[in-house]
Order: structure tokens, then sequence, then C-alpha cells
């Protein structure tokens, strides 16, 4: 289990990193807790590595009225850590801390998390949950693209090979949000995760961990009747097309998508 | 002896003499052997369950810079076959065919381990693949066809019933049938297995450095296999982490490094990635068992019926199959702790294209007792009755020891019924039973589990060979300080600080005067190293035998030169002296002087210098140490995540040597427990591909799902040497009942029972949903 | 790919080393096989097992997914690093009188977990330390006693 010879480029800017990417075969190291697994199995070989945690314009934590600013090198445990963050944001603090284990978090990025959509990552589904932007820069320059367009599939995303994910815009929601998720042990990747937002008398759920990718779905109104709900939910990830074995998942959907939907009121 | 010395050290809760250069990193682990000039392995593994070898490419390899040689079988012809019981061996590097996903097929030997990947890709191997062998039942009639073309797939069968079974099993009132499965688990030690060698350039001795439990055995295999004179070979066995009988076998891979260091007469080293560990370690457990039960109305078991069948794999694991060892051991231990008069067997091993099957700790015990223990909760159920009730009714009663159980299998005395109500008060089992109720009725699954267990230890036989004794070396240096050296293989259990205590008491010296030698066949002497929960009772044995010996001696010097009889003679603290005068004393150093240096003064008839040597073999073939664990679980019925919550085990091992090392063990042993009914599992898709390859995928218990344990001892002694009995696998041999019982007894109101480890959410969705609430 | 090497400069353990590195080297197997420090060990490559964790400016980190290139300018520890010249630390004195280690393998990288969430919490109940200790596998020991010894360290002396 060693990867593949390398070539290492240690990036100071934006500028230095998008170039040394045009290289073909190359990419980016950020945390390296999802690259580097893949590139010891010899699944991932890139012949060029452009390391970016030296990119200091891209560690930056902001706060604003209605939304968050976070670099793609903010680390895991950043989220969980960081007093304002942990204010402005708490369920971002609460679902960081299930990822992964606290040595993973000390290195893993939230631009990592979000480049490699791992479908059951906790991060990339609360992006898709809040309706976030991404901001890409690349050779043709910056752009935003929702997280909605961002996630495209099974660790596929909009992003091109030369593109860098430089930060996230988190819109803080106006209304409630919950977040519960099913684990055989803590640190793993979730069996069936869910957010849910509560606004008014309606809101939405975003699942992850099953299917291809998170998926938001808008509710005009909440039942009030808990099996009244439960068909709502039962009805909608139905939407979320699942493999054969997966079947059981949506068992775990409707059970997630309820306690979150509790843990956002509030409730037991 | 006039006066038995009070034993002090055995029975302490001594800390581990092992600790300070663990603690501190300074242990030296296979991986960390580092010479100039060594060398790397990396092994090109099968792609495939079953195929053909059409073609090899290896000049790519070969030519790769850094690479110093590629062997294939040609350059190492050598098989891992006991011809005497199989029909079957394994080529250390495939030879024509492959026969399981991961078989070693061709070595790379380069400057280090990531070159030798990359030359490890340049091999370029053409199969044609077969259709594999996969599923047992279909493997027993030599469908979809034969392994091994020569040979049927059923390579062990064996059929045993009790006189009058049939009559008994017939007339009794009542009986109910049940699959049991348990699926392949492994050891998964955290440091994987590895090997090094080199050739002595003063000697030319070969040494082999490897991660083995047993190292005598080690150093038959390597000089029989590869022809070269016993004394000629040298096997070290250096810190091992973690053994659990994964590492009591020998494998291709240790013979492939030991020649290549022949071969390129260079140091040399292979040490398994995790990738390789899961699809080369042997593999455990695998197996199928059709029970049937009949019993009467009260729920006295009459009569159990089982066909045993385990899937071996594609080659016996070698020298030991653990196939033939799960089955075999089960079968004469199915009855567990109970008095069930009848017993009826059959067992059935087969070639599969999977990877061979050896032993994992507990070898046959936790299936067993998965059987025997959810064969009573069964019967309980269908009697309207109490689990606990129904194990009172068919317990062993203390006036039946020695038993001898529906197999024949003879059980010396322990405290199985006692043990059973402590367990069952550590827990507060009749309090669980009321809060419930009340649970149920608020929709929370709490259930509770017992594991009745008996433990076959120190057994003539084991995974680790089948030396039946032990051997134990002690030397007392002219300084008087202490070496003992015994053929044991330790992997963690803290034999260094456990036989010490020992000896310790036997010689009345200070622990920290003591060291104990192990792990190297130069200064050890021969043994059968350490697996089948031998350790304790049989090379504790035998540090009890030559520490008695050494005593007598230096009771002979002490009286000798305090001219006193040896009568009076009492040892203590180093020193020897005579009882009631402490003035008159004379410490064992002075007497390790004498023994050495001052010659002239030695008792007669005694020997110069202060060195013995004793086996010791217990006149038992087995000693049976057993005990309770009850399981407290919660089951989340609408995600199917199943945690364990409280835990209590009452312990019979007989004499205790060191309580906190037994706990440890016990604590250790539970948790694997709790991996092999929730979490463990090697799973291989219709293709035969392992699926399960990855620490992502092969799921360990972490510290977060194992509870808080509570331990009793009860210490009913053997009749061997210091009362011993073994407990290395106890805890893993009745932990899976325990959990497996607690889940079937929070899905009561469902209607189910377990009856495939492990239990993973969706088959508790499934369970549940089967008959909904 | 050509497989070039550099020479870094790494601090470990508050030394500094020149060592000639290639860039796919992992920090774990320039530890162990560079600098001969083998008290952190390798039991997975991937992340999961915990076995090779250090820190990494006082952070702990997996050292198998981390290249040494990418250590150069930043501090770090190892088990030999935590122990004192002569004996042990207080935390690795808890480890021995509380059985907290068998074969001993997980040990160096459980010390190293445990120490860090000491130094930020002198005071952590059992939750957290198991919380904490997720992310270190141990097969020996079923945790218990590693528990009790990290929680053994608390002021109050491992009452709650
Ligand atoms: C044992 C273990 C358990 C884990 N458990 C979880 C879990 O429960 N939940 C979870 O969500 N994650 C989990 N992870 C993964 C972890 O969260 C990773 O940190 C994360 O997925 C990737 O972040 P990284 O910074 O480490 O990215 P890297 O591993 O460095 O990179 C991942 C991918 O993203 C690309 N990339 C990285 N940064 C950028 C960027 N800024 N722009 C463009 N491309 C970029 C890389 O080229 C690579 O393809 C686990 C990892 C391990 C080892
Ligand atoms: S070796 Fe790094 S986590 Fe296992
Ligand atoms: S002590 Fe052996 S793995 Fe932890």
């Amino acid at each position: 289990m060693k990867p593949v010879a390398f070539d290492y480029v240690a990036a100071t800017t934006v500028e230095e990193a998008v170039n040394a990417l045009r290289e073909p075969g190359a990419k980016v190291l950020a945390g390296g807790q999802s690259l580097v697994p893949l590139m010891n199995f010899r699944l991932s070989r890139p012949s060029r590595l452009v390391d970016i945690n030296g990119v200091a314009s891209m560690a930056h934590i902001e706060v604003r009225e209605r939304e968050l600013i976070l670099g793609a090198l903010v680390r895991h445990q950043q989220l969980v850590e960081d007093p304002e963050i942990r204010r402005s944001l708490p369920v971002l603090s609460r679902a960081a801390q299930h990822i992964g284990h606290w040595a993973i978090r000390t290195r893993g990025t939230l631009g990592g998390s979000v480049a490699h959509a791992d479908p059951a990552a906790e991060l990339p589904a609360l992006l898709v949950a809040l309706g976030a932007t991404i901001a890409v820069v690349g050779p043709e320059g910056t752009r935003e693209l929702t997280a909605e367009a961002f996630f495209e599939g099974f660790y596929t995303t909009a992003l091109a090979p030369s593109e860098l994910v430089t930060q996230v815009k988190l819109p803080l929601p106006q209304g409630a949000v919950g977040f519960k998720e099913v684990v055989r042990r803590p640190g793993d990747f979730a069996l069936a995760g869910a957010y849910v937002e509560r606004l008014g008398s309606g809101g939405a759920v975003t699942w992850f961990g099953f299917g291809d990718r998170p998926r938001r779905f808008s509710v005009r109104e909440w039942p009030s009747d808990p099996e009244d709900r439960r068909h709502v939910w039962v009805e909608l990830v139905r939407n979320v097309p699942v493999e054969e074995r997966d079947q059981y998942k949506y068992e775990l959907a409707v059970a997630v998508a309820e306690e979150s939907y509790r843990d956002a009121g509030g409730e037991e | 002896m006039a006066q038995a010395m009070r034993p002090q050290m055995m029975g302490a809760r001594v800390s581990r003499v092992e600790d300070p250069r663990l603690l501190s990193g300074q242990a030296r682990y296979l991986d960390d052997i580092q010479v100039p000039g060594m060398l790397e392995i990396a092994f090109v593994r099968s792609p495939h369950a079953a195929a053909d070898i059409i073609y090899m490419d290896l000049e790519a390899a070969r030519q790769y810079p850094g690479v110093y040689a590629v062997l294939t079988y040609d350059e190492c012809p050598v098989w891992l076959w006991d011809k005497a019981t199989y029909e079957v061996g394994q080529p250390v590097l495939a030879h024509g065919e492959v026969q399981y996903v991961g078989q070693p097929v061709v070595a790379i030997v380069a400057e280090d381990r990531y070159v030798a990947e990359d030359a490890a890709e340049l091999v370029r191997i053409d199969y044609r693949p077969r259709t594999p062998v996969l599923n047992m039942r279909d493997a027993l009639h030599d469908q979809p066809h034969r392994v091994h073309a020569h040979t049927p797939n059923v390579f062990f069968h064996q059929e045993y019933q009790t006189p009058g079974f049939d009559e008994a099993f017939r007339q009794a009132p009542h009986h109910l049938s049940a699959t049991f499965r348990t699926n392949r688990q492994t050891a998964v030690t955290i440091e994987p297995r590895g090997t090094a060698a080199m050739i002595d350039p003063a000697s030319g001795r070969l040494t082999v450095y490897a991660s083995t439990q047993s190292p005598h055995r080690m150093r038959e295999d390597i000089s029989r296999l590869l022809d070269i004179p016993e004394h000629l070979v040298r096997v070290v066995v250096p810190e091992v982490g973690g053994g659990f009988g994964m590492k009591a076998n020998c494998y291709p891979e240790d013979i492939v490094v030991a020649r290549v260091a022949q071969m390129l007469r260079r140091p040399v080293k292979w040490v398994s990635d995790r990738t390789e560990s899961l699809l080369s370690d042997v593999h455990g457990r695998d197996d199928i068992h059709d029970v049937e039960v009949a019993f009467d109305a009260d729920g006295r078991i009459i009569a159990i019926r089982d066909h045993l069948m385990a899937d071996g794999g594609a080659y016996p694991a070698y020298p030991f199959s653990g196939a033939v060892g799960e089955t075999s051991l089960a079968a004469r231990v199915l009855t567990g702790p109970y008095d069930i008069p009848h017993l009826a067997t059959v067992i059935d091993c087969t070639y599969s294209n999977k990877t061979p099957l050896g032993a994992y700790r507990g070898v046959w015990g936790p299936i067993a007792s998965f059987i025997q223990e959810g064969v009573v909760d069964r019967v309980a159920r269908y009697l309207g009755l109490d689990p606990a009730e129904v194990r009172r009714r068919n317990l062993i009663h203390d006036d039946q020891f020695p038993y001898r159980n529906a197999a024949g299998m003879i059980y010396d005395r322990g405290s199985y019924r006692e043990s059973f109500e402590d367990a069952l008060a550590l827990i507060g089992y009749d309090e669980f039973r009321r809060q419930q109720a009340m649970d149920r009725q608020q929709g929370r699954y709490r259930g509770i589990g017992i594991s009745v267990f008996v433990e076959p230890t120190a057994m003539a036989s084991s995974e680790a060979g089948s030396v039946g004794y032990e051997s134990c070396t002690i030397r007392i240096e002219p300084s008087g300080r202490v070496t003992a050296a015994l053929g044991l293989g330790p992997t963690g259990q803290g034999h260094e600080t456990t036989m010490a205590q020992l000896i310790a008491d036997e010689l009345g010296v200070n622990l920290e005067d003591i060291v104990i030698l192990h792990g190297d066949t130069d200064s050890a002497p021969y043994g059968g190293g350490t697996g089948g929960s031998r350790s304790g009772p049989i090379g504790g044995g035998a540090a009890l035998v030559a520490g008695r010996q050494m005593r007598e001696r230096l009771i002979k010097y002490a009286a000798h030169l305090l001219e006193a009889g040896e009568e009076d003679i009492e040892l203590g603290h180093g020193e020897a002296w005579v009882a009631g005068v402490p003035e008159r004393s004379i410490s064992i150093r002075t007497i390790a002087e004498t023994a050495y240096t001052n010659v002239r003064r030695i008792p007669e008839g005694l020997p110069i210098g202060l060195e013995v040597t004793a086996r010791y073999l217990p006149k038992r073939p087995v000693s049976f140490s057993n005990g309770t664990h009850v399981a407290e679980v919660e089951v989340d019925v609408r995600t199917g995540i199943v945690r364990v919550v409280r835990y209590a085990v009452v312990n019979d091992c007989g004499r205790l040597i060191n309580p906190t090392i037994v706990e440890g063990q016990i604590q250790g042993g539970v948790a694997q427990g709790i991996g092999a009914v929730l979490l463990e599992a090697l799973n291989y898709d219709e293709n035969g591909q392992l699926v399960t390859t990855s620490l992502l995928d092969y799921l360990l218990p972490e510290s977060t799902d194992v509870p808080q344990m509570i331990i009793q001892h009860r210490e009913t002694p053997s009749d061997g040497e210091g009362g011993i009995k073994g407990m290395g696998e106890g805890s893993l041999i009745a932990s899976p009942a325990a959990v497996a019982n607690a889940i079937s007894d929070a899905l009561a109101p469902f209607d189910a029972f377990v009856d495939t480890l492990p239990v993973t959410p969706d088959m508790v969705l499934a369970m549940v949903q089967r008959k909904g609430a | 790919m050509a497989d070039e090497r550099s020479v870094v400069e790494l601090t470990v353990n508050g030394r500094p080393y020149r060592v000639e590195v290639s860039p796919r080297w992992s920090l774990a197997d320039v530890l162990r096989h560079r600098l001969g420090l083998t008290g952190t060990h390798v039991g997975c490559e991937q992340g999961v097992c915990g076995a090779c964790t250090v820190w990494l400016d006082g952070e702990p980190v997996r050292s198998c997914l981390l290249f040494a290139v990418q250590a150069a300018g930043h501090e770090i520890t190892t088990v030999e690093g935590i122990t004192p010249a002569e004996g042990l630390s207080p935390l690795q004195e808890a480890f021995h009188r509380h059985h907290a280690l068998q074969c001993g393998y997980c040990t160096p990288g459980m010390l190293l977990t445990a120490e860090a969430l000491l130094r930020r919490n002198p005071a952590p109940d059992e939750a957290t330390v198991r919380e904490a200790l997720t992310g270190n596998l141990c097969r020996c020991t079923g945790y218990q006693f590693i528990v009790d010894a990290v929680l053994s360290m608390r002021p109050s002396g491992g009452e709650d």
C-alpha cells in the first residue's frame, strides 16, 4: 500500500496552485484524508500533487450578518471548535463533529470534503440543505456554483480538473435546522442522515448517505401528526434512487428524517 | 520441606514488566528490524478466485531499477503440505493455477517496499478464469465442481452418535430445529504479519525473525520445507502486536522470505499491509450448523443433533486447518455446561475458492456456544419459560464432576452453577426483567442474553501444535539474578510478568531480579508456543516445576552452608535462613557465588552452577475453565442499530496468577465478541472477490462500542500444577452467544431469533418487519 | 514518473533533522525507517487504525496520511517525544498501573491521542474520553483499562 511516484508542488497562492494544476494528471492535496488513502491503495495515481495547505488566503472564517464565509482550507475540527461558527451556525459544528475521528478532523478540510463529494459525507449535504454557493477558481477565472448544481453524483462534481474550490458561502438559515445520522460506529460514514429545516409551518429535508448525492426536498407544510409525517417522509424518500442492497436504507431515512425534524424543533 | 512458602506473587495484581518499553516506543516489533542492506518484498497476488495461469511476463519487473529478484514457483518450489493428513497442499507461490483471491503468485524483491510495489504492477499474468466454488452447501456435493480436480471438496468427514440416540430423540415430547451460521471473520491484529530473514555471515546459519506464536514450530517448518538442518536455523520472535491464533500458522510468505535470504544472501523483510492481511491472514469461523433439539415439557434437553459444515477455503492452512478445528472441537463440546445425555454430530469440511481457514481465538468455541446457548433460549421461548430457569434445569450438578459429556470429553471440577447465579445477581437479572416489560410498552427494546460457557484449555494439542508439554530453563546467574527461558510465543499476554510471578514465589526472590526469555530458539528450550489457552497452565506449570527443582537445590545449598537441616530452611526476598533464627541467613547471591566460583564448597552430589530445565506435561489431556457472561443490549428497531449497554462476567479459570491480566484478557475477548456479533464479516461477492479488504469495510469495535464490564472471579483449582487453568479464549467463546441472545431477547416481541452472525442493521430491520410489533 | 528525492528539514521532538526523501514517502515511513523513531506504528495506511498517530504542531494527525515533505516547517511529536528522559510520563504511568496495554502496538497512538485530549481538557468525562479514542483501534484490551487510565489523570483522580 504505497503510492506511485509523483512530483510535489507546494503552492502558497491560489494563482500558483491553479498554474501548477494545468499539468495533466495533477491533483490538489488538501487535508489528504480522502486522497492519500486512495493513493495508498493506488486507486488514485496523480503524477503531480499540488499541496494547497500553504495557501494562506484560503483558510479564512468570516461571519457576516446573513452568511458564513469559509475558506476551502478550514479544517473540520475548526468547524467543531470555532466559537463564532458554533454560535452562528451550530448545526455545522454538530455535523462536523461526526466526521471521522479527531485526528482526521484536524487535517480534513471543507474544500476537500466538497471536492471529494462522498454521498455519505456530512458537509456536502449541509451545503445542499442550506443552499450554499461554492466559489471555484480555474485557468479561466472565478465562478460560483450552487451546491445543488455542484454535486453531480457519486464522487462527481462540476469541478474541472484544473479548478480549485476556494471558498464556500453558507447563508445562515432563517428557520431551525435539525441533524441526525445513523452510523454503525462513531466516525463512520453515515448509513443515512438527514437535515431538516423548519421555517414557519414548512421547510425542507435533505438526505445523505444513500443514493448518489445529497438530495433536498421542500415541504410546504409539515403535518403535525407523526404518522402523517411518516407518510411525507416515505413519499419523498422514494424519489432518491438506491441500489437493491440499500433498499433497507429507506427505513433508516424515514427514521432519521423524523428525528432530525424533532431535533430542529428542540424536541427529544 | 517443613514449611510451605506462602505464595505472595501468585494472585497479586502486579503491573507488567513488559510495559515500560512498550509505553515509551522502545519495543521492537518485526517491521522495526532494520539492518543495512535490507531488501523488501512485495507479492503479486491472485486477482481471481479460480483460474489457470496461462502466461507470465516478468521481464519489465526484473528490469525495473531497484529490483533485486523476481521469484515464481520455479525459484521456490515448496509446498505447505501435511501429506499425512490432507490430499492437498499449497505451493508457496502459485503453480499453474490460482485458487483464491490474494494467493501469492510472484515475489518481488527490491530496495524498498515502494519500489517493490512499482515493479509488482509491471508483472503481466494471463489467467483463464474458472467458475469459483463459493457456496458451502453446493460444495458439499462437488457443485459446481471440485476445487481440486483429484479429490472431492469434502476433505474431512466425521460422524458420531451416542448409543440409543435415535430412540431418545424420537421419544422426546418436543422438538425444534434451527440453522446457525457464523460468517467469516478474522483476527485483525493491529500489527500486521511479517517475516524477516538473514544469513549470519559468521556461522552461515539462517536467522528468521517472525511474528509468530510458535517459534520452535516455525523453526521446524522452515528447516524441513527448505531442507536446512534444524541446528542451522534460528527463529527469533520480536515483540508481537497481537496474535489471537492467526499468527500460529506457517504461511507461504514466511517460506518465501527465508528462501530469498538464502538465495540472495541479503537480509530481507516482508511486512503485510492491511489489504494483504485481510486477504491472506487465515480466516476463521465460516460455518453452517443444521441443528435439531429434543426436550421435555420441563425444558430438560434430551438430545441434540447437528450437521456441522465449515468452509476450509482453498487449502488446509498449514499445519492446522481451521475448518477441522472449528468443527471437530465444536462437536466435542456442543453440549457445553449442560447435562445433555444424547448427541449426534456429522461434520463436513469443504474446500472452496476462498482464503484458507485457520485459527482465530476460541476456535470452535464462539460457534458452539452460539448454538448451545441459542438452543437453550429457543427451548425456553417455545415452552414459555424463563431462559435462566431452563439453564438451571440443565446445568451439570456439582456432584457430577468429573463429568463425562455426551461426546466423551471429561470436565474437571468447576463452578458452573455458582458462576451462573453470581452473574445473574451481578447484572440484576430479575430487576431487569421487570424493567424490560415496562420499556417495551414505551417502544424501547432492551434484551438480556446469558451465556454459560466451558473452555477447554491446556489441551494436548492446539493450533500452536501438538506439543502437549512446555519447557522452562531457570538459571541463577553468578550474581544471584535469575534468567528463565520458556518456549512460549506471547503476543501481549504478559508472560514476562506472570511467569516471573510464579518463579519469584518458588525461589523467594524479588520480581525485579527475574528476567523471562522467550521467542528465540537459540535460548529458549523446545516448547509448543502460545495458543489454545495453554501458556498459563502448561507454561506456568513448567515454570513452577523448574522453580521447585531450583528451590530444592537452593535449600540444599543453604542447609549445607548454614549447617542446618534442609527441612528448617526458608526462602524469601533473595535470602535463605534457618526457620526461627533469621540471623542465621545467607543470600541467594552468596549461594550463586558458591555454585559458580567457590565450587569446592558445593554440597556433595550437586552439580556445578545453578541451572535446571524442566518439562511439564499435564496429567489431564484437557482442563476446563468455566463461567457465565450476561449482556444487555438495546435495539433501535427503527434503524437496526444495536448497542451493548451493560455486561457482566463471572469467570473461573482455577487459581489466578494475576487477576488484572485475566481481566484484561476478558475485556479484550468480550470486545471481539461484540465485534463478531455486530460488526465483523469478511464478505465475498459472486465472483469470489473479497469485498472487505480495508478497515473501513471490515469493522472492528471502537472504544464506544464496548460497555463498562463488571467482572468477578471464582477459583476452582485444577488438579494440575498450581491449580491453574487456561483462560485466553473463554471471553470470546462466551461473548458472541451472550450478545446474540440479548438481541433475540430484545426482539422477542417480534418472534425473532438471531441465527446468523454478524447481525447487521438491515438484518435487524428485516427481523422486525417480518412480524411487526 | 521519476522518483526524485529532495532534502527536507524536519523538526521531530524538538530536534532538527535533514533527510533526503521522496515526495511519496509517508511521514510514518520516514520517522520509522529514516529517523529510527520506530515508536510510531503502522496498522492500515488508510487513516482508520490510529496506530500512526503523531502530533503536528500539537494536534493529533495520522502520519500515514501525511507525506514527509509536508511536515517541513512543522513541529512533529512522537511517542518518543512525550517520554521523559528518565522513567515514564504520568499518563504512561497510569497506563502501566491500569494495565491499559497488552501487545502494545496501539499504545503509542493511544498515548498521543489521550495526552492531547488531557492537555485541552484536563477533566474529561468518560463519554468524552471514549469519543476521543474512537479513532484509535485496539484489538487486545477491549478499551476498558485504557479509558480507566485516562480518567485517572483527572485532578479528581478518576472520580466524576
Ligand atoms: C478514517 C476516516 C474516516 C472518515 N470519516 C468521514 C466521515 O464520517 N464523514 C466525512 O464526510 N468524511 C470522512 N472522512 C473523509 C474526510 O472528511 C476528508 O477530510 C474529506 O473527505 C476530504 O478532505 P481533505 O481535505 O482531506 O481532502 P483531500 O483528501 O486532500 O482531497 C480529496 C479530494 O478533493 C480534492 N480537493 C481537495 N481540496 C480541494 C480544493 N480546495 N479544490 C479542489 N479540489 C480539492 C483532491 O484533489 C482530492 O481529489 C474520513 C476519512 C478517514 C480517513
Ligand atoms: S496506519 Fe495510519 S491510521 Fe492506521
Ligand atoms: S494493546 Fe494490542 S492493539 Fe492495543
